[in-house]
C-alpha cells in the first residue's frame, strides 16, 4: 500500500506544473448478516485503492486505481497527462487543502480481529436465546470494518487515519405478528458493548409488544422520539448546514448565520473525540477535524466547510461533514416525557426519508420497528406504522423536551461506498407531530 | 481469465461444498459534472478487477471478495469463503438447498452506438460544456448541472456444475437540471428524469434529446415559482413514463423480491406485503395491468445470458391480468416457494455477494398515444420528473412528489402546478389503473442507484413503460 502511494508521488514530484492530491486506502469487512436466528450469509472483502486529482492551473482530472502497481500506475498517469490540458477551467478553483495540523495519536484497535466470527455467532446466539421465549426471531447486521487511509498532497500534507467502526443491528420480529423492535450498537472500542444490557434493553422492547396492535387516525400527535429518529431528523438537517448546499441556494441557513432558528434548548456540535462514538481524525480533505458549534442553544453558528467551498462561498474552512454529530440532553428522564403525554405516540425508528423541499426542510417519511401509543403517560399498544410529512425544522421548533441522558446511535452509509457513523443523541418530546396517513402494515 | 475462473472453480470441487460459484469482473467508468456551467469533476477508473469467491457449506452461505486478482489472494479467498460457510453453519437451522441445474455456457458482448470511452474527448467535453453553458445560472436560475456516468464491465462466471458465462456490456446515465429561486423557495427542473440511464453510450444524451430540451426546464422551473399547489383532495392522474418506471420500481418490483417475504432484507430495504399464499390468487392491480420480468431483452440494462448463479436468462410474468403469479427469486428462494428461479440474482460487482435484484422489469403497453389519453381524460393531472419518492417497509404505503405537474381540464393542458404530491395504498393504486398508453408510448427507462442489500449494492436495472391513468387518487398532504 505504501509502496503504490510512493511510486505515484515519485512521479508526480518529476511535474511541478502539477499540484495533486493522493489518497491510498486499505479497506477489509467483516460483515454477517442473520435471520430467522440463523446465518443469511458471511462475507469478507477487501480492496486496496488509490485515488488521485491532478490540478494544472484551475483544470483537473480524477483517477482511481484498484489493486494499483506500477505498470497500471504509469498507465492512468499517462492518460490523465494526456488529457488535462484538453479540459475546460473551473474558474472557482483556486487551491487544494494546506492544513498541516496534525491529529494527536491514538490507539485504534482491529476490530475484525478483536470480534472474530466465533464470537459474533456466541452474542448473537446469546440474543436468539433471550428472544425466543417470547416467540421473537432476531434479523440483522454484526460488521466491524478496518480501513486505513493515507493523504498526500502537494501542498505538503501527508496524513493517515486509520478507523475500525463496529456495527450491530439486532431486530427482534414476532413470528406471528411480525411486530419487531431494534437495539443497536455502534462504536470503535468494544469495550463499551455491555452485553448483558443490550439484552436487557432488546427485551424490554419486545415486552412493550405483547399487547394489541391498532392503527391511528392521520393528524398532529404528541411523539416521544427515540434518540434513532432524532437523530436522524439532525443527520438530514445537517445537508443544509453544508456550504456546498448553501452554494446551490437549496440551503435551509441561508441568511440565518448566529440567528436564533431552534428554542434554546436545541444544541449541535460535530464532535470527533467522543469515545463512545466512532471517531474521526480528519474531515474533508485531510483538514484536522476539531469540535463544531453547529447549533448553540438555538443560534446556528457554522456551515460545515471543505477548502473548496470555503473558496467559493467565503465561510470559513473547518473540513467538518457532520459525522460525530452530538445533539445536547435536556433535564428529563424518559419515564417524565411519556408520562406527560395524556395521548400520543412513541417512535422508535423511521424508514425511507425524502426531502420535499430541502431550503424548507420538508420531508416524507415512514415509522418502522417499533411505533407504540401512549396514554395517560403510558405505552398501551403497538400501533402499525405510520407517513409522517413534516419540516425538520418545525419539529425542532416543537421539541418540549428533552432527556436528561444520550446514546450512541449506529448508522451505515449504504448506498455506494460502505462506511459507518455515529450520533449521539437523547429521546424528545416533541408537539403536533404530523402524521398524515398509515401504512395498515406493521 | 477464462482459464483463471474455471481454475478456480475447479478448486471448489470439494465433497464439503455443496455449490460454489465465482464471479471476476472488470469495469471501468467515467463520470463527468458541469456544475453552474463549469467542469466540476471529470474522473475515471478504467480496469478495476473485482473476484468474489461463494461457497455453501453445511447449508450455509460464506462469502469472500476482494478487489485483485493474484493468484495467492485468490488462495486466501478461497479459505476464508469457506471458513465463513463453516463458522456461520454453527449458527444455522434450516440449510439452504436447491436443485441441481444442467451446465451451461453463454456469451455475450454489447457494443454501443458511440462508445464513451473511445470517441473523440473534445466532441464528448465539447457537446456537454455547451448543455452546461446553456443551463448555466442566469435570471432566475440559481444552480445547475449536467452529468454524464459511463461505465463498461466486462464478466466471468463459473460455477461447481459447470456453467460458465462471459459478457460484457455499456451503460451511460446522462442527466441535467437547473434549479430556480426568486429568493425563497426553489423549484428545479431535471431532464429526463431520474430514470434516464440504460444500456448504450454517448448515443444516449442525442436519443433523450438533452439539446433539445435546455430552454423547456428553464421556463419550466421558473414558471413553477409562481405556480398554484393541487387544491383537489383527489384527482385522476396520469403518470409519465419516468415517473411511472419509479413507482414500479418501488410498489412493484420491491414488493415481488421474494428475498423480502422471508425476511433475508428486513435489517436494511425492509419486508413486503406480499405472501407466498397470494400467488394466482392476488389481484394485485386492474385487469389491464400486466409486468414482467424480461433478462432475455437486449435493450435494457437488465439482459443477461445467465444470472450470478448460473440460471438462464427469463421471461417470467409477475402480475397477469392484474393477478399476481410470479416472484423474483433466487435458487434457494424459488425452492422453498416452489417456483422455477426466475433469473434475479446479480451482484454489482464480483466483489459483492448475489442478490435478488430487478432486471428489466416491465410493464406490458397497452392502446394509443399519450395524447389521446389526455385528450380522453376530463380533469386530472399530468406528472412527471420526481422530485421525492418515499415507500414504507412492506412497500404498502408510497408517497412520491414529482417537480411539476401538467393541470387536464376537458382534455387539453390548461397549465401547471409546482410539487404535485400523490400517495396510496400499493394494491389500490394499481386496481385504480384504468388506462396504459401503447408501443408508442413505451420504452426503457432505469437508473444506475438501486440500493439493496448489506454491504450496499448500487445496480443498475430498467424499467419498460408507457404512460398510465389512475383513477381518484389522493392528492393532498397537509402540512
Amino acid at each position: 500500500m505504501q509502496q503504490s502511494i510512493s511510486y505515484l508521488h515519485v512521479k508526480l514530484l518529476q511535474h511541478p506544473e502539477l499540484q495533486y492530491v493522493m489518497r491510498i486506502q486499505a479497506w477489509q469487512t467483516d460483515f454477517l448478516r442473520f435471520y430467522h436466528s440463523q446465518t443469511n450469509y458471511n462475507i469478507s472483502k477487501s480492496s486496496i485503492s488509490l485515488s488521485t486529482t491532478i490540478y494544472k492551473g484551475k483544470k483537473s482530472y480524477s483517477f482511481e486505481i484498484d489493486d494499483p502497481h506500477p505498470a497500471k500506475t504509469d498507465k492512468a498517469l499517462a492518460l490523465a497527462l494526456s488529457i488535462i490540458d484538453s479540459l475546460p477551467d473551473d474558474p472557482d478553483f483556486v487551491d487544494i487543502e494546506n492544513d498541516q495540523t496534525m491529529a494527536e495519536p491514538r490507539k485504534i484497535a482491529n476490530n475484525i480481529e478483536a470480534i472474530p466470527l466465533t464470537l459474533k455467532t456466541q452474542i448473537l446466539q446469546q440474543l436468539a436465546d433471550a428472544a425466543k421465549p417470547y416467540d421473537f426471531e432476531i434479523y440483522g447486521t454484526f460488521i466491524c470494518n478496518y480501513s486505513t487511509e493515507r493523504l498526500i498532497n502537494s501542498n505538503g500534507l501527508d496524513k493517515i487515519s486509520i478507523v475500525s467502526p463496529i456495527y450491530l443491528e439486532v431486530k427482534a420480529v414476532h413470528n406471528k405478528s411480525q411486530i419487531t423492535v431494534m437495539e443497536t450498537y455502534g462504536g470503535d472500542d468494544f469495550s463499551y458493548f455491555d452485553l448483558k444490557d443490550f439484552q436487557t434493553r432488546l427485551l424490554a422492547k419486545i415486552c412493550y409488544c405483547g399487547t394489541e396492535c391498532v392503527d391511528v387516525e392521520p393528524g398532529h400527535y404528541q411523539v416521544v422520539l427515540a434518540p434513532r429518529c432524532l437523530a436522524e431528523f439532525v443527520q438530514y438537517l445537517g445537508y443544509g448546514m453544508s456550504a456546498r448546499s448553501l452554494d446551490q441556494r437549496s440551503s435551509f441557513f441561508e441568511g440565518k448565520l448566529d440567528k436564533l432558528v431552534f428554542p434554546a434548548n436545541i444544541s449541535i456540535t460535530d464532535d470527533p473525540h467522543d469515545p463512545e462514538m466512532i471517531r474521526k481524525d480528519y474531515g474533508s480533505d485531510g483538514h484536522i477535524y476539531k469540535t463544531l458549534s453547529l447549533i448553540d442553544k438555538g443560534v446556528f453558528r457554522n456551515f460545515l466547510c471543505n477548502n473548496y467551498y470555503a473558496h467559493k462561498t467565503g465561510q470559513p474552512k473547518n473540513g467538518n461533514t457532520a459525522s460525530c454529530l452530538k445533539i445536547a440532553t435536556g433535564d428529563k428522564t424518559l419515564e417524565e416525557l411519556i408520562g406527560s403525554v395524556k395521548k400520543g405516540l412513541y417512535i422508535s425508528s423511521l424508514h425511507y426519508m425524502n426531502f420535499i423541499n430541502p431550503k424548507e426542510t420538508s420531508l416524507t417519511g415512514l415509522t418502522r420497528d417499533g411505533t407504540f401509543l401512549i396514554e395517560d403517560g403510558k405505552i398501551t399498544k403497538v400501533v402499525k406504522n405510520l407517513r409522517f410529512t413534516e419540516r425538520i425544522e418545525r419539529i425542532l421548533n416543537n421539541v418540549i423536551a428533552l432527556e436528561n441522558r444520550s446514546f450512541t446511535i449506529p448508522f451505515s452509509e449504504n448506498y455506494q461506498a460502505f462506511d459507518i457513523e455515529t450520533v449521539r443523541a437523547p429521546h424528545a418530546l416533541v408537539a403536533d407531530f404530523n402524521v398524515t396517513s398509515s401504512t395498515h402494515t406493521i | 481469465m477464462e482459464q483463471l475462473i474455471k481454475n478456480t472453480a475447479a478448486k471448489l470441487l470439494r465433497p464439503d461444498i455443496q455449490f460454489a460459484d465465482v464471479r471476476i469482473t472488470s469495469t471501468d467508468y467515467e463520470d463527468i459534472t458541469f456544475m453552474n456551467g463549469n467542469l466540476r469533476n471529470y474522473s475515471s477508473g478504467i480496469g478495476s478487477p473485482a473476484i468474489g469467491i461463494r461457497v455453501l457449506i453445511n447449508g450455509c452461505w460464506g462469502f469472500a471478495g476482494a478487489k485483485e486478482l493474484k493468484e495467492s489472494k485468490i488462495e486466501s479467498l478461497i479459505s476464508q469463503a469457506i471458513a465463513n460457510a463453516k463458522h456461520g453453519s454453527k449458527f444455522t437451522h434450516n440449510a439452504v438447498q436447491f436443485p441441481a441445474n444442467k451446465p451451461t455456457t453463454a456469451e455475450y458482448h454489447h457494443l454501443p452506438k458511440i462508445n464513451p470511452f473511445l470517441m473523440d474527448r473534445a466532441e464528448k467535453v465539447d457537446y456537454l460544456q455547451k448543455l452546461a453553458t446553456e443551463i448555466a445560472p442566469a435570471n432566475k436560475i440559481v444552480y445547475s448541472y449536467v452529468s454524464a456516468s459511463f461505465m463498461r464491465q466486462e464478466k466471468h462466471y463459473a460455477n461447481s456444475e459447470g456453467s460458465y458465462s462471459h459478457t460484457s456490456f455499456y451503460n451511460t446515465m446522462p442527466a441535467m437540471m437547473v434549479v430556480a429561486s426568486d429568493g425563497g423557495p426553489v423549484q428545479s427542473r431535471n431532464w429526463p428524469g431520474d430514470m434516464s440511464a440504460g444500456r448504450g453510450g454517448f448515443e444516449l444524451f442525442y436519443e433523450q434529446e438533452f439539446a433539445q430540451n435546455t430552454q423547456r426546464i428553464i421556463k419550466e422551473a421558473t414558471d413553477l415559482l409562481s405556480a398554484p399547489t393541487i387544491e383537489e383532495e383527489k384527482a385522476d392522474i396520469i403518470i409519465g413514463n419516468s415517473q411511472l418506471a419509479l413507482q414500479l420500481h418501488e410498489s412493484v418490483g420491491h414488493a415481488t423480491e421474494a428475498d423480502r417475504i422471508f425476511g433475508m432484507e428486513i435489517s436494511y430495504a425492509g419486508k413486503t406485503f406480499v405472501k407466498p399464499e397470494m400467488l394466482r390468487k392476488y389481484q394485485y392491480g386492474s385487469p389491464i395491468l400486466n409486468v414482467y420480468s424480461d433478462s432475455t431483452d437486449l435493450r435494457g440494462m437488465g439482459f443477461h445470458p445467465m444470472d450470478d448463479e448460473g440460471v438462464p436468462g427469463r421471461k417470467v410474468d409477475i402480475i397477469k391480468n392484474g393477478v399476481l403469479m410470479d416472484q423474483q427469486t433466487s435458487r434457494h428462494i424459488a425452492h422453498m416457494l416452489g417456483l422455477e428461479p426466475s433469473s434475479n440474482m446479480k451482484a454489482s460487482f464480483a466483489d459483492d455477494f448475489p442478490l435478488v435484484r430487478m432486471t428489466n422489469l416491465c410493464i406490458a403497453p397497452g392502446k394509443g398515444s399519450l395524447e389521446e389519453l389526455i385528450k380522453s381524460t376530463e380533469n386530472g393531472y399530468l406528472l412527471d420528473f420526481n422530485k421525492t419518492w418515499s415507500i414504507d417497509d412492506n412497500r404498502n404505503n408510497f408517497q412520491f412528489t414529482t417537480e411539476i405537474g401538467y393541470k387536464i381540464v376537458d382534455g387539453r393542458i390548461v397549465g401547471i402546478v409546482k410539487e404535485p404530491t400523490y400517495f396510496g395504498i400499493t394494491k389500490d393504486f394499481w386496481n385504480a389503473c384504468d388506462a396504459i398508453c401503447g408501443e408508442e408510448e413505451w420504452g426503457y427507462f432505469g437508473t444506475f442507484y438501486c440500493g439493496k442489500g448489506e454491504p450496499g449494492q448500487a445496480m443498475q436495472l430498467s424499467h419498460g413503460v408507457a404512460p398510465a391513468r389512475f383513477r381518484n387518487i389522493n392528492v393532498s398532504v397537509k402540512m
